[in-house]
């Protein structure tokens, strides 16, 4: 019997088992390797040994990548945080038509990055985009090096606030009412509830809300491609897998493009862990008892 | 209630509206005005202000986007064949991987899913490389099997979900399944899948919209026109058109036009889903 689930059990498996390993750790394993090697994508390979290392060592723009997103993540994380908990609390307060709003808000991300980087492109388009033409002024949005980071960060936050307020109303509904009665009824007024007690027992939404959405902004590329491609001015829109790919697929330094891809799967890896064990570490109130 | 405490009531639900209604529209203009854009003229976009209203509207950008010029049809074929294929390899193969972790015994079983589990931390940014090298070494560049083979097999993503939903499935059901002398197969087919309905229809919608959206791989994999998706198709329309932004907002009209009909219908179905999965 137990043999019998044992050959099941893997016939099963077989499809996925061969995905996982072609396609998610074969790869982790080769990208290793081709860092040690020079490849043009279409000649022969070299073994280097470490020459791809040196090289993006001193070449300065793998270190800006690295500095450019981790600006974009500062900035987009704490914006989109903020605004999806201030949205979420007005759709929760159980007001008529607060499903049609919510429906609204979800709409940016259901749609591709993508597609939307090339809407917002038109509309910050210089002379004959829709937000300048509002304004009634000229300002270059995304050609400015002082503007185009912040632009670009404010249409990641505009694609995800409503999926980030869904989390927090989902949070919000967590919370017995009965608690937030017994706050007030000990005269709490609501900003101190929602300080003193909304807020210290959405921690755990809140966590997964900055743990997913840190992860994810790292590796953002489609929008910021789309925005402004080639790193945008003088490089200030650079992003990690921006640069990845351009070394890759327009320098053609595929070996350097490697090496910076092991430090980006370190880097996340080491992002990921860091976290999980400082949410292991924080108590979460259980109000089940 | 006395008056003061209801006037505030009634002031703090209207504050409420006006700020739930300004978010709408910052939401909803991006949209509203580029396909404001996309029924106007090239003429009137370039002799009248910006926001003018289309007078009168017309369909003409749209008619020229799927003629020979721009030719916009077959990377909408394209990119509904690689979805097809994608979701149902991924919805067969995690079933059955999922239901093994989820209902058999079997030795390795804990160390396998704990590797599957491993796998939603590898980046995409860093297989593209090492996969464009594999493909490439293999002949498949720039072929429909590009497009789809590195998702067929099924997500460790949508394992995880099935297995969480298959581990409530009563056992009962499963045994008598088998006392009927049902196979593995015919139980699946029979119990299993007609029990897992609602979360199959969530993970079915999770995957059309991912792979509708997927941009970075079928842009390094693919050239030209043949098997270009498309979300790659217009950004190419984008950049070879700089400017023409009638047509180029008719492009991004289409691109999103059939996810948003998708999210509306279901639009139950894919907020509840989100909450649940936390899908990415």
């Amino acid at each position: 019997m137990r043999s019998r689930d044992t050959r099941t059990a893997y016939l099963l498996l077989a499809p996925s088992l061969f995905g996982v390993a072609a396609f998610l750790v074969l790869p982790i394993l080769v990208v290793m390797w081709m860092a040690l090697q020079r490849w043009d994508l279409i000649g022969p390979r070299t073994f280097v040994g470490l020459d791809n290392v040196v090289a993006v060592a001193q070449d300065g723009r793998f270190a800006r990548s690295l500095l450019v997103t981790a600006v974009f993540v500062a900035i987009v994380i704490p914006a989109q945080t903020v605004l999806g908990l201030v949205a979420a609390l007005l759709l929760n307060r159980g007001l008529r038509g607060s499903a049609v709003f919510r429906v609204v808000y979800v709409l940016p991300w259901i749609c591709a990055p993508l597609v939307l980087g090339v809407v917002w492109r038109w509309i910050l388009a210089p002379t004959d985009g829709a937000l300048n033409a509002l304004l009634g002024r000229r300002i270059e949005w995304l050609a400015d090096p002082a503007l185009a980071l912040p632009s670009v960060a404010a249409v990641t936050v505009w694609t995800q606030v409503g999926y980030v307020a869904l989390f927090f109303v989902a949070g919000l509904r967590a919370i017995p009412s009965t608690v937030l009665e017994a706050a007030l009824l000990d005269g709490a007024g609501a900003w101190q509830t929602f300080r003193l007690v909304t807020l210290p027992l959405l921690r755990p939404t809140l966590f997964f809300v900055l743990v997913t959405g840190v992860i994810s902004s790292f590796q953002v590329f489609d929008s910021v491609y789309a925005l402004t491609p080639n790193g945008g001015p003088q490089g200030v829109t650079d992003v990690v897998a921006g640069r990845i790919y351009y070394e890759a697929f327009e320098s053609r330094a595929v070996g350097q493009a490697a090496v910076m891809a092991v430090v980006l799967f370190v880097l996340l890896a080491a992002i990921t862990l860091a976290q999980q064990r400082w949410f292991a570490r924080r108590t979460t109130y259980d109000l089940s008892t | 209630m006395t008056t003061p405490s209801r006037l505030r009531g009634a002031v703090s639900t209207g504050a409420t509206y006006l700020l739930l209604v300004v978010g709408a529209l910052l939401t909803l203009a991006p949209f509203l005005l580029s396909l404001l854009t996309a029924v106007k003229t090239p003429g009137q976009f370039a002799a009248q202000p910006v926001l003018a209203p289309p007078a009168p509207p017309t369909v003409a950008n749209f008619a020229e986007l799927f003629g020979e010029r721009y030719d916009f049809v077959p990377p909408i074929v394209v990119t509904a064949q690689v979805v097809a294929v994608i979701l149902i390899g991924q919805l067969l193969f995690s079933v059955f991987a999922a239901y093994a972790f989820a209902r058999l015994r079997f030795p390795g079983r804990d160390a396998l899913f704990w590797l599957y589990l491993a796998t939603l931390m590898v980046p995409q940014a860093v297989t593209i490389i090492p996969l464009y090298s594999v493909f490439a070494d293999l002949g498949l560049r720039n072929t429909f099997w590009a497009l789809v083979l590195p998702q067929l097999f099924g997500s460790p993503y949508a394992i995880f979900l099935l297995r969480e939903y298959f581990r409530t499935i009563p056992g009962d059901l499963l045994d008598a399944a088998k006392l009927d002398g049902a196979g593995t197969l015919r139980t699946l087919r029979h119990v299993v899948v007609p029990i897992s309905r609602p979360i199959l229809a969530t993970l079915a919608i999770i995957t059309v919209v991912t792979h509708w959206n997927s941009f970075l791989w079928p842009l390094v994999i693919t050239t030209g026109r043949q098997w270009q998706v498309l979300t790659v198709a217009t950004v190419s329309l984008q950049s070879q058109f700089n400017g023409n932004w009638t047509i180029v907002m008719a492009a991004t009209t289409v691109a999103i036009l059939p996810l948003l009909v998708l999210f509306l219908l279901f639009q139950r179905h894919v907020i509840r889903s989100i909450t649940i999965t936390g899908f990415h």
